[in-house]
């Protein structure tokens, strides 16, 4: 789950970090109390959960006679669509010299990777592409709590050395607050020293528990209302519902209606060894997505029943077709009492979604 | 053969749950069939002295060690304590440690694997179904009855649809060597690198299938290491982005590791990709006769 931005700040003020003078107003009225500490020039930025809100209208530069007005303005605002309902209005500083640093988790070393640049302020995937050979790349031990100094140094070449300090500092928080990403760009150079002006988070959600999180604000209503039963769901929009079990099975079951020709309405990944009600819950759940004409059922496996999951999809009664594929344990069974009810079952994966798609064509 | 066969001893953490018991039950029935050793150790704190199945429960990895050979591990305890589980089995010495468990931190995942490498040992995992060489050895929760003994391996980040390509295979009369699901979180302890180099020093294996899916560029990164001849399937090519595709580690993030680049890359390679799971064994079969 992504942090919003200052709750990211926050956490690395925490640690020690420095970012500048910052407070998190929900309506403009609000700002007035706070004008004195924030000196004369203000920027205000919304908190919103999308990328790109700075070039989307969502950052707006004031100074402490416009602040209030312009907090209205960017309230009345949508940002990608979204509502503003929080700024963070924040001292705007005097940039000399603008960094990036991020800590990742690195698929292929299996640790911890540091990236350290120079040419700050832009978007790194730009930089990697253009001049890779400007991004200091460091991985780290997870077992050590620390960066040793070497790669310290190593990282920050000929940048002050108050940065050092701040890129172990973040390190800390990667490791403490089971992050995935921690990136701080810009980090920034000013005469009052150096400042985090912008923070980035990504906690893991598998560790959203132990790090003090009840939901996950990444997800929809729907995607909630899925977790709530197991279920790993994604929402897209298409006409063609579908159930399977196993992410790999499932997304290439959604991989097969386009390449039929179809258009798929959601992910949906019951899990193993689905019994009847999870199985009905979730053709419930999939049925009540509007754009759903049909829904495919691609189970297979030795521990999924396959009489379970029939009596499963009778269960739900919906109204949308289902067609099934369905390959384990007490198949007959299975597919005697879908047939006895009407359902199309069809032998292999290839089938049902070439009928799905024949369906809503 | 590749990370333990018939002769190789097996040892069960979380042997007295619901998923440990049912699956140690599994693994016996598969190891009488092949006349292997399977599962001669369990593992619970606080069930010392204890059976499942006949298998003796230990409270500690290391008790288990002192009274049986074992080579290898299959973990099944809970998300919180399964990292625990991989490192006390690596300071005990077990070579292969399989963890099936899913829903581990990323954090600990990665100081179990570091620590697990430090002490030499290999983690199969997490969020894995475990390995299945056919008429040898069955490590985790792979349904036996679709496997056949043959030449192919089989690397891949899912279950199920590793059940589906094995089963293909086996109809089409194309037998595996070994079965590898490598899990499907971001940081797992093999790789397809990894079990590339495995397959490449193991003389039954003479192919091998590669099933992928969105999220890193492991897969590219293996299919370049290695001179074994490849099929490669990669799945989520309508996987949108920045969206976890039911594995953690599925997930096309900051504009990488989505299935067409990979597929592209992967061709570059010389390596030819299956557009959906049936189209594999007549692409492994071209590899076989060359045309």
């Amino acid at each position: 789950m992504k942090l919003r931005e200052h709750e990211a700040k926050n956490v690395i003020r925490e640690f020690g970090i420095p970012v500048p003078a910052g407070f998190l107003i929900r309506t403009a009225a609000e700002l007035s109390a706070h004008l004195e500490a924030l000196g004369d020039k203000i920027v205000l930025k919304a908190q919103v959960d999308v990328g790109g809100r700075g070039k989307a209208g969502g950052i707006l530069m004031a100074d402490k006679k416009s602040a209030v007005a312009t907090a209205e303005d960017l309230f009345r605002k949508e940002i990608k669509g979204l509502p503003v309902k929080e700024i963070l209005a924040e001292q705007r500083l005097d940039i000399q010299h603008e960094y990036y640093l991020s800590i990742t988790v690195d698929r292929s070393s299996k640790q911890p990777l540091i990236l350290f640049t120079e040419e700050g302020g832009v978007d790194i995937e730009i930089t990697a592409k253009e001049n890779p050979s400007a991004i200091r790349r460091v991985i780290a031990n997870p077992l050590m709590r620390d960066l040793p100094p070497f790669m310290l140094r190593e990282l920050a070449g000929k940048a002050p050395k108050e940065i050092m300090p701040i890129i172990n500092k973040l390190y800390r928080v990667f490791l403490e607050k089971d992050a995935l990403l921690a990136e701080i760009n810009p980090l920034v150079t000013t005469p009052q020293g150096v400042f985090a002006a912008d923070a980035k988070i990504i906690v893991d959600d598998n560790a959203l528990g132990r790090q003090g999180f009840t939901v996950n604000r990444d997800l929809t209503d729907r995607e909630r209302e899925a977790e709530k039963h197991g279920f790993s769901y994604v929402e897209l929009n298409g006409a063609i519902g579908v159930i399977g079990n196993g992410a790999g099975l499932t997304m290439s079951t959604l991989d097969l209606i386009e390449f039929y020709g179809g258009k798929a309405a959601n992910f949906l990944d019951v899990g193993g060894g689905a019994e009847n009600e999870r199985v009905m819950h979730a053709v419930r759940l999939v049925a009540s997505v509007p754009t759903v004409k049909v829904i495919v059922v691609n189970l297979l496996g030795g521990i999924t029943k396959c009489d379970e999951v029939a009596k499963g999809i009778i269960a739900a009664g919906i109204s949308q077709k289902v067609i099934v594929r369905l390959a384990g344990t007490n198949e007959a069974e299975g597919r005697r009492l879908l047939t006895e009810k009407g359902y199309e079952m069809l032998p292999t994966m290839d089938l049902v979604v070439k009928k799905a798609v024949e369906v809503t064509a | 053969m590749i990370y333990g066969d018939r002769k190789t001893g097996i040892l069960v953490q979380g042997a007295t749950g619901k998923q440990g018991e049912f699956h140690i039950g599994l693994m016996n029935n598969y190891a009488r069939e092949v006349g292997g050793r399977g599962v001669v150790a369990g593992v619970t704190p606080g069930k010392g002295g204890q059976q499942v199945h006949g298998v003796p429960v230990y409270n500690t990895v290391k008790e288990a060690m002192s009274d049986h050979d074992i080579g290898a591990s299959v973990i099944f305890v809970p998300a919180g304590a399964a990292a625990d589980a991989i490192m006390e089995e690596a300071n005990a010495g077990i070579e292969t440690i399989v963890c099936i468990t899913e829903h581990i931190p990323v954090h600990d995942t990665m100081k179990a694997v570091a620590y697990a490498r430090m002490q030499g040992s290999s983690v199969i995992g997490p969020n894995c179904p475990g390995l299945l060489s056919p008429g040898e050895v069955k490590m985790g929760i792979m349904p036996a009855g679709l496997f056949s003994r043959g030449n192919v391996g089989v690397i891949s980040r899912s279950g199920t649809l590793t059940y589906e390509v094995v089963d293909e295979l086996t109809r089409a009369g194309i037998g595996q060597s070994s079965v590898v699901g490598i899990g499907g979180d971001p940081v797992i302890g093999q790789t397809f690198v990894d079990v590339l180099k495995e397959f490449e020093n193991d003389p039954q294996t003479k192919a091998v299938v590669l099933i992928g899916e969105v999220g890193g560029n492991l897969e590219e990164e293996g299919a370049k290491c290695t001179d074994l001849p490849i099929v490669a399937y990669i799945a989520g090519i309508s996987a949108p982005p920045d969206k976890r595709m039911g594995h953690a580690g599925a997930i096309v993030e900051g504009g990488e590791g989505d299935a067409r680049s990979k597929i592209a890359r992967l061709k570059k390679n010389g390596v030819p990709v299956a557009s959906r799971p049936s189209e594999i064994p007549d692409m492994v079969r071209k590899l076989f006769c060359g045309c």
